[in-house]
């Protein structure tokens, strides 16, 4: 039984540990969303809990508040980087990324602190997303948890919870792709965004067409704007083009898109599979950055 | 808890389960029941929502039924206390619930739903009032019911540290077993 006592503490001593790091995230209105400290002056929440065009205050463990700045985000993922004077407060320690396996123990924490605790349930499971990004957890995300931290027994942080769409699945965004979008913001200042310049609609695929094609999805999107000058434009892409792909990411609709273009791709040159015509194509297309908005 | 690697017998709550259920009772006023914590040989705590009447029906985990005495209840607290004939049972033990910390193991024991002695775990989800200025609450974030009202809220090694009293967002509220030391001593103190 003093095991079981130990495991307590452990859970305890967790939250106390990681709950230094934690901040109060005002950035919508009413609920308040949960950040952390990443790197000194850089905080980590959902980027969904924070509106562009609000102004970002952060609550810090022991109550003071700071003003924050949006420096970047990753809609895919879900992930916004906020700058902030955070003076002495403690950087989060995070866990080694390859040690995670399905069924350890886990937290989520919320400004407060607050936490609940549960279980890995699945890595790398989420359609249309890269490898290694997301983390299935079983736990309770409570209402204002989305940014905290997922963290370990030890109090380490493996991820940022999201709380996404669904109410019965809960994730979290690793570790590991949330230092490459904070490399992104030490480095140039920013996040980029990639871009290619169409606008779509999502469309149902004529069973027809999925056989002939050998197709698996049901759905796709179709292109109804391609702005002039941009990436899509001069890679060929026309009005009507019905998206398959993009990168070897299944476009079923136009949210994909946003999930498929991650900053990584800016710069690089992606095959886009469309069905123009009847026909199956390959486009080249070589993707931008969106301009800075103002 | 079988997700811990032990080096012989994986660690279980059993021995907990054993020593809660001992100090459980369940207190039925006819319209309805929960539970209730045996305080002293013939005391019963329990809330003030569940103790509904003056005159009102123990059971103790044994089987045995007693009949009990409502000595006081605070509705704004939600607590009650019961007296009961002076019986040989084991008594429940106390935290110091000021030393309670989120991310605890805790357990509840209790009836819910009219189901005897369900063991149901989690952890302390958060300390505080629901809104700014409002009590002290324990946040559990384990699975309770109706029927678990009155009954305690446990650390794994047994010891009392709440009173399950409700259910808010999805999370079992409990009255800090400190306040509960407090509301007997001073009814005692009133009424001995």
């Amino acid at each position: 039984m003093s095991t079981v006592m130990d495991l307590s503490n452990a859970l305890a001593g967790a939250v106390a540990t990681a709950a230094r790091s934690v901040f109060a995230v005002h950035g919508r209105p009413r609920l308040p969303s949960t950040g952390v400290l990443w790197r000194p002056g850089l905080v980590v929440t959902a980027s969904h809990t924070v509106e562009s065009e609000r102004e970002v205050t952060l609550t810090t463990p022991d109550g003071q508040s700071l003003a924050a700045q949006v420096a970047g985000r990753d809609p895919g993922l879900d992930i916004a980087v906020l700058r902030a004077e955070a003076g002495a407060m403690a950087v989060a320690e995070l866990a080694p990324d390859a040690d995670l396996r399905v069924g350890h123990l886990v937290l989520a924490l919320g400004a407060g602190p607050r936490a609940s605790v549960g279980i890995v349930s699945a890595l790398d499971t989420r359609a249309g997303r890269a490898p290694s990004e997301t983390i299935a957890v079983d736990l309770t995300l409570y209402p204002g948890f989305s940014g905290g931290p997922l963290v370990d027994v030890l109090g380490r942080v493996i991820g940022i919870a999201t709380s996404g769409a669904s109410r019965h699945l809960q994730w979290a965004i690793r570790a590991s792709a949330v230092s490459r979008l904070v490399d992104h913001v030490a480095q140039r200042g920013r996040i980029p965004r990639a871009y290619l310049g169409i606008g779509t609609q999502p469309v149902a695929l004529p069973e027809a067409l999925r056989e002939r094609l050998g197709l698996e999805q049901r759905t796709a999107v179709i292109v109804v704007n391609v702005r002039p000058d941009s990436p899509a434009g001069a890679g060929g892409l026309i009005i009507g083009d019905v998206v398959l792909s993009i990168a070897d990411a299944v476009i079923a609709e136009p949210e994909d898109i946003v999930a498929a273009l991650r900053p990584e791709r800016v710069g690089q040159t992606v095959t886009v599979r469309i069905v123009r015509g009847g026909e199956p194509r390959e486009l080249r297309v070589a993707v931008g950055e969106r301009p800075p908005r103002g | 808890m079988s997700v811990l690697h032990a080096a012989e017998t994986p660690p279980h709550l059993a021995p907990v389960a054993e020593r809660l259920r001992e100090v459980t009772v369940e207190v039925g006023s006819g319209e309805g029941s929960g539970a209730g914590i045996l305080w002293a040989p013939d005391l019963v705590v329990t809330n003030a929502h569940v103790a509904r009447t003056a005159s009102l029906q123990v059971r103790l985990a044994d089987g045995r039924c007693l009949a009990a005495a409502l000595v006081a209840a605070d509705r704004r607290a939600d607590l009650a206390l019961l007296r009961v004939p002076r019986t040989r049972v084991a008594l429940a033990s106390l935290a110091d619930s000021d030393m309670v910390c989120v991310g605890t193991l805790v357990v509840a024991l209790g009836h819910p739903l009219g189901l005897r002695s369900m063991l149901t775990a989690g952890i302390v989800h958060a300390l505080g009032p629901l809104s700014a200025g409002g009590r002290r609450w324990i946040h559990a974030d384990l699975r309770v019911a109706p029927g678990n009202s009155g009954g305690p809220l446990a650390d794994t090694a047994g010891h009392v540290v709440g009173l399950n009293t409700m259910i808010a967002g999805g999370l079992a509220l409990a009255i800090p077993i400190n306040d509960v030391r407090r509301f007997v001593t001073a009814t005692l103190a009133r009424s001995p």
